[in-house]
């Protein structure tokens, strides 16, 4: 497989805070259009990973890649950096983020959350953009509150705003950081749904989840993570359905 | 009342001269202080030392003293401003260090999962700030910023003793004159007046930028 099919790949990732290793030489592959369920407990290093793939946080050491460009790299003594704040504007266009707790921008309307980073990032005009933003809102199926505020919202409706702006800077990859664990049970579903529908749209996803249903009829890989390092991964029939590891076990047992 | 008539054509003069000191001063300090939090929330340790110390010394001593200071000790400096732009200038240094606070704590509170998703939207940091941090810090520092606003105005009789004829000075000397109260009275309504239309403006302006809020 060409290099540029793979829309990620990290290498031998390290990551510390003080004293604390939450990244243990971890390599991650995802290839154009797969979704990649990273499942794992509280405390694993799912959330650094993602925070580390797109700079929110800085690896140790290691490399990233991303659309099959350098994105970090090693300096060969165990230091890593990150390409220029100049150029990781294209980097960081490449990828579109959902956070568990939506960060929307409350004192903006709906719409004008979809359209301000394409108007003052990509230098679009209103005109341009409004299209897609419409598109998008419909796809969300939020059309009717273009003009509400974030506050009005209920969480689901919330955090289908969030997929929709970061859809709206049309990114190659979407990162989901337990997008459904700030909501209430009763409107993970309608996320949820979105999601699927942009798996089969064929996006390319990385999704840290505790959603098992989601991360086995969604995902095409299972990654399953402790303590910093990745435990097991494979397809979700081999990861779901015959764990190879006592921890995999273990873990997948007590969340159902 | 035929005094009244006389008392009131100095007494508006010195309220003249009250309100463009306060005005003159709230227009500087509002960029200034908000550039003086951004330098005390700075990556570089040097900024915010100096902005540190210098919002130590404002707050720490008395603004009397300082006026005292830009208006006697400059000119021995060989340094001789206009009355009027030296008590500005005092009263901007010190008004700058007080609304720097606010703006600070104001900027601070604004959740990090703000920055984070501007950050994934590719903002830079005056993006950021600009259109995503500031417009909502206004709306939490608007209360803390009407009570300086109000102490401002107030203040601004601290510059009759360096002889201007604000609106305190004009009714002292009045009331020294003719020894009658009233002129008192009346400045205290006008100063009232000013500080309502300004809790007015402010609280007008609250609900402009909480529309967003439930
Ligand atoms: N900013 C931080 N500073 C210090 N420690 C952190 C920070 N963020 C995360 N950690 C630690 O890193 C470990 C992994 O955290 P995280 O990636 O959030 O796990 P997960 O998302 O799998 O629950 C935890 O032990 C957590 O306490
Ligand atoms: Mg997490």
């Amino acid at each position: 497989m060409a290099k540029k099919d793979y829309m990620v790949r990290m290498r031998n990732i390290r990551k510390s805070y003080g004293e604390n290793t939450v990244l243990k030489n971890i390599d991650l592959d995802v290839k154009k259009g797969e979704v990649l369920a990273i499942i794992g407990p509280s405390g694993s290093g799912k959330s650094t990973l993602l925070r580390c793939l797109n700079h929110l946080e800085s690896i140790d050491s290691g490399t990233i890649e991303v659309v099959g460009e350098t994105f970090a790299t090693d300096d060969g003594y165990g230091s890593a950096s990150y390409v220029s704040p100049k150029e990781e504007r294209k980097f960081l266009g490449y990828m579109g983020m959902v956070f568990q707790q939506f960060n929307l921008f409350p004192h903006m309307t709906v719409m004008e959350n979809l359209i301000k980073a394409p108007m003052l990032v990509q230098k679009k005009s209103r005109e341009e953009i409004l299209p897609l933003a419409q598109s998008l809102l419909e796809k969300v199926g939020l059309s009717d509150k273009a003009d509400s505020y974030p506050g009005r919202l209920s969480g689901g409706q919330q955090q289908r705003v969030a997929i929709a702006r970061a859809l709206c800077m049309q990114p190659e990859i979407m990162l989901f950081d337990e997008p459904t664990s700030a909501l209430d049970p009763e409107l993970t579903g309608e996320v949820l749904r979105t999601m699927r529908q942009l798996a089969e749209e064929h996006m390319t996803m990385l999704v840290v989840t505790h959603e098992m249903n989601f991360a086995r009829e969604v995902a095409n890989k299972v990654m399953f993570m402790a303590d910093g390092f990745v435990v097991e991964q494979g397809t979700p029939e081999e990861v779901f359905g015959n764990p190879q590891q006592e921890r995999t076990r273990s873990f997948l047992h007590n969340m159902l | 009342m035929n005094e009244l008539g006389h008392y009131i054509t100095p007494l508006l003069e010195g309220t003249g001269v009250t309100l463009e000191i306060f005005l003159l001063t709230f227009v500087l300090v509002l960029p200034l202080g908000l550039i003086a939090a951004l330098g005390r929330l700075s990556r570089f340790r040097i900024v915010r030392m100096v902005l540190e110390v210098y919002i130590w010394l404002m707050r720490g001593t008395p603004l009397m003293l300082q006026l005292l200071f830009v208006y006697f000790a400059l000119p021995l400096a060989g340094i001789k401003l206009p009355d009027i732009a030296a008590a500005l200038l005092a009263f901007t240094l010190n008004y700058t260090a007080y609304f720097a606070e606010i703006f600070r704590a104001g900027i601070q509170s604004i959740n990090k999962g703000q920055y984070e998703a501007a950050h994934m939207l590719g903002m830079t940091y005056p993006q950021t700030m600009w259109h995503i941090i500031i417009p909502q810090m206004v709306r939490r520092v608007l209360p803390p910023m009407s009570n300086e606003t109000i102490n401002l105005v107030k203040d601004t009789s601290l510059i009759y003793i360096l002889a201007m004829n604000d609106l305190l000075r004009a009714a002292r000397t009045i009331v020294q004159r003719e020894f009658d109260m009233t002129p008192f009275v009346v400045a205290a309504c006008f100063y009232l007046g000013m500080t309502f239309v300004l809790t007015w403006v402010f609280k007008r302006l609250e609900d402009h930028f909480g529309r967003y809020e439930l």
